[in-house]
């Protein structure tokens, strides 16, 4: 590491040299009596080394909230949201998954969570006016293999499910052509796929959604793009002494609490008693529920899963 | 005043070789030249002059009566929060010149509040606001644009509906959903190193900035819990930063808020939800909020505050943001127990 260009008056300089301190990060990660020691610096003199390590360090300027709302700020705020392909669903989430931060859904099995990660991967791909993101999907399965034929029978019945894009459109989407599929056994490969390949296919544009279904790796890599988990849920055991969410029901998100701090998004969907129909279809009823969310409110939904895929049912009155 | 040599800042050798010359305390160094120094301490004239001065920079500092410090504290307002029982409890809102700890469970309503602060220090001082700015330091992605829109909306309106005088209608003028976001500065920081560099360029920052009222860290917890194969290092970044904070709070007369999270202790055959970072960093914040759920009801509890009584109330996050609840019980409990889970 080159100090010099770091403008400190040599005296400074030679004493970070002495004490093999050999990048600016090395240097902010010593509390400042520490480095006192390390370099026999005066007070000063190590808030002044300081500061030109942090100086050199930084590499955005503070902008202001008004900045990002004229969208002059897209690393911060895209204003993108990933729709779900139910509109009704997209305003329960207030446009849809938003992007940069972890979404999690979990639920019962059978309670529909694949079927949302499906839909996702195909909303995707649709240009950003019908609230897609132009792009493609990373879909990790780490348990289940890739449910490939609910996937085709999905692809087929956009037009249903889509009647707000033209037709045209819909078939000049290559829809398998841009889902990239990995099993990934345990948690060292999901970590060797999220660290490697997914930055890769990031880079190049490919993806733009990465589904994690279902197991929930704690990945200290930032994404500007939505990520999906899926995970799984386990009983409670002591209502009362459940202090961590206000929900009355018996089981909550696995994985605790260390990974709940790193969600942004928590999603939860149950099987519910009784049936819904569509046309010459039916379906078992479900809820999707905002558990928590920094910009929405603890709202739900009520859902059906039908050929086309995921779509909200609407009271009738 | 009379400070030990070894207090001051100066390199540690040149503080050995004057106590080992004899000058203890600066009283020693008084009323000498640096020929005089230099020739008795052994060290260069530039060496002694450096000591000299810094000797002399103690000097002049006054100390201020418990009377002056009092009438001090009372010109700075606090920031409201928007429930009125959460602001009475805590004597008018959150403090400026202070660090406020916001402590709980994931999805609580932490992130809601700092919102809140952040719109509520910009109120104009004609309606009790302080008319501040305001840094936002986001570790975790969780500043939503969408929602500090609504959050502004609702001020403005709540304000306009309040403006009897003249002076206030005029104050609406410049207090717009607008001119709320302009005052909102914002940092994302990916990791502890890149928060630790901001922090040490804010005093720049400020300097420019003399409306600046409030400096919000959401949250302090995320990126340093990562940092968990070197405790010791983490403790001692947590120690400066700590004091850092303070003296930021008082040298600049802004409150700041932090936020952490919770985790889990686990002791005696028990577990137990406690603020996370260790006992050592509980020392760094005045005041500590705790914010958990009790079944569906959002509870406040004022955990750690020399000046207050430890309370809790009960609040709600509605679509306009951080608000009284709606039929709520003022609770008084010496201090709130942690849930035990068994």
């Amino acid at each position: 590491m080159s100090w010099d260009h770091l403008q400190l008056n040599p005296q400074i300089i030679s004493a970070v040299q002495r004490a093999q301190l050999k990048s600016v990060r090395e240097v902010l990660c010593v509390s400042g009596p520490d480095l006192q020691k390390m370099t026999g610096l005066s007070r000063s003199d190590v808030r002044e080394l300081l500061h030109a390590a942090a100086t050199a360090s930084r590499t955005h300027q503070p902008v202001t909230a008004l900045q990002l709302q004229r969208g002059e700020c897209h690393r911060l705020e895209s204003g993108l949201r990933l729709g779900t392909g139910c509109p009704v669903l997209d305003q329960l989430l207030r446009g849809g998954l938003p992007v940069g931060g972890v979404t999690e859904l979990s639920g019962e099995s059978g309670a529909g969570k694949t079927q949302l990660g499906l839909q996702l991967c195909l909303s995707v791909q649709y240009p950003v006016e019908h609230r897609g993101l132009s792009s493609g999907a990373l879909y990790i399965c780490t348990e289940d293999p890739f449910p490939i034929k609910r996937l085709q029978q999905l692809i087929s019945e956009q037009s249903v499910l889509r009647s707000d894009v033209p037709r045209s459109l819909i078939s000049g989407l290559q829809f398998s052509d841009h889902i990239y599929i990995e099993h990934t056994a345990d948690l060292d490969s999901l970590q060797v796929c999220l660290l490697r390949r997914a930055p890769i296919l990031l880079a190049r544009g490919l993806v733009r959604l990465i589904v994690i279904d279902s197991v929930a790796a704690l990945f200290s890599q930032e994404f500007t793009t939505p990520i999906l988990c899926i995970n799984q849920v386990t009983d409670v055991f002591n209502q009362s002494a459940n202090s961590l969410s206000s929900s009355s029901s018996s089981v909550c998100p696995a994985l605790g609490l260390a990974w709940a701090n790193q969600v942004m998004v928590r999603l939860m969907m149950r099987r519910l008693q009784g049936k819904v129909f569509l046309g010459d279809q039916s379906s078992a009823l479900r809820r999707l529920e905002v558990v928590f969310a920094p910009h929405l409110a603890r709202n739900s939904r009520d859902i059906g899963v039908w050929r086309e895929g995921l779509r909200a049912v609407l009271d009738p009155d | 005043m009379r400070r030990p040599v070894s207090s001051l800042s100066l390199s540690s050798s040149l503080k050995v070789k004057l106590v080992r010359a004899g000058f203890q305390t600066t009283t020693d160094l008084q009323n000498l030249d640096p020929e005089t120094l230099s020739a008795e301490a052994s060290i260069s004239q530039q060496e002694a002059l450096e000591a000299l001065q810094a000797a002399r920079a103690g000097e002049g500092a006054a100390s201020v009566t418990a009377l002056e410090l009092l009438q001090k504290e009372e010109e700075f307002r606090s920031i409201v929060t928007f429930s009125s029982q959460l602001d009475d409890a805590l004597g008018g809102g959150i403090p400026v010149g202070k660090v406020s700890e916001i402590c709980g469970a994931p999805g609580v309503g932490k992130t809601q509040l700092c919102l809140q602060l952040a719109v509520d220090v910009q109120v104009p001082q004609c309606f009790g606001g302080l008319g501040g700015q305001v840094i936002f330091v986001d570790t975790e992605g969780s500043f939503q644009l969408q929602r500090v829109t609504d959050l502004a909306g609702a001020a403005v309106r709540h304000c306009s509906l309040l403006a009897e005088d003249e002076e206030q209608r005029v104050a609406m003028t410049t207090f717009s959903v607008e001119t709320i976001l302009s005052n909102i500065f914002l940092v994302r920081c990916h990791d502890y190193v890149e928060l630790l560099a901001e922090l040490h360029l804010l005093p720049d920052f400020l300097r420019g900035k003399p409306k600046l009222r409030l400096l919000v860290i959401d949250s302090v917890a995320f990126p340093f819990l990562r940092l968990h194969d070197d405790l010791s290092q983490r403790t001692r970044l947590l120690q400066g930063l700590g004091l850092q904070l303070i003296a930021t709070a008082t040298g600049h007369n802004i409150a700041v808020v932090i936020t952490n999270h919770m985790s889990t202790r686990l002791g005696g055959g028990q577990s137990q939800l406690v603020p996370a970072l260790g006992d050592i960093w509980g020392h760094a914040a005045s005041i500590r909020l705790l914010l958990r759920w009790e079944e569906s009801r959002r509870l406040a509890s004022i955990v750690k505050s020399p000046g207050h009584m430890d309370a809790t109330v009960q609040y709600q996050i509605t679509c306009e943001g951080f608000r009284d609840a709606d039929q709520s019980e003022q609770l008084q409990r010496k201090r709130p127990r942690i849930q035990n889970n068994q």
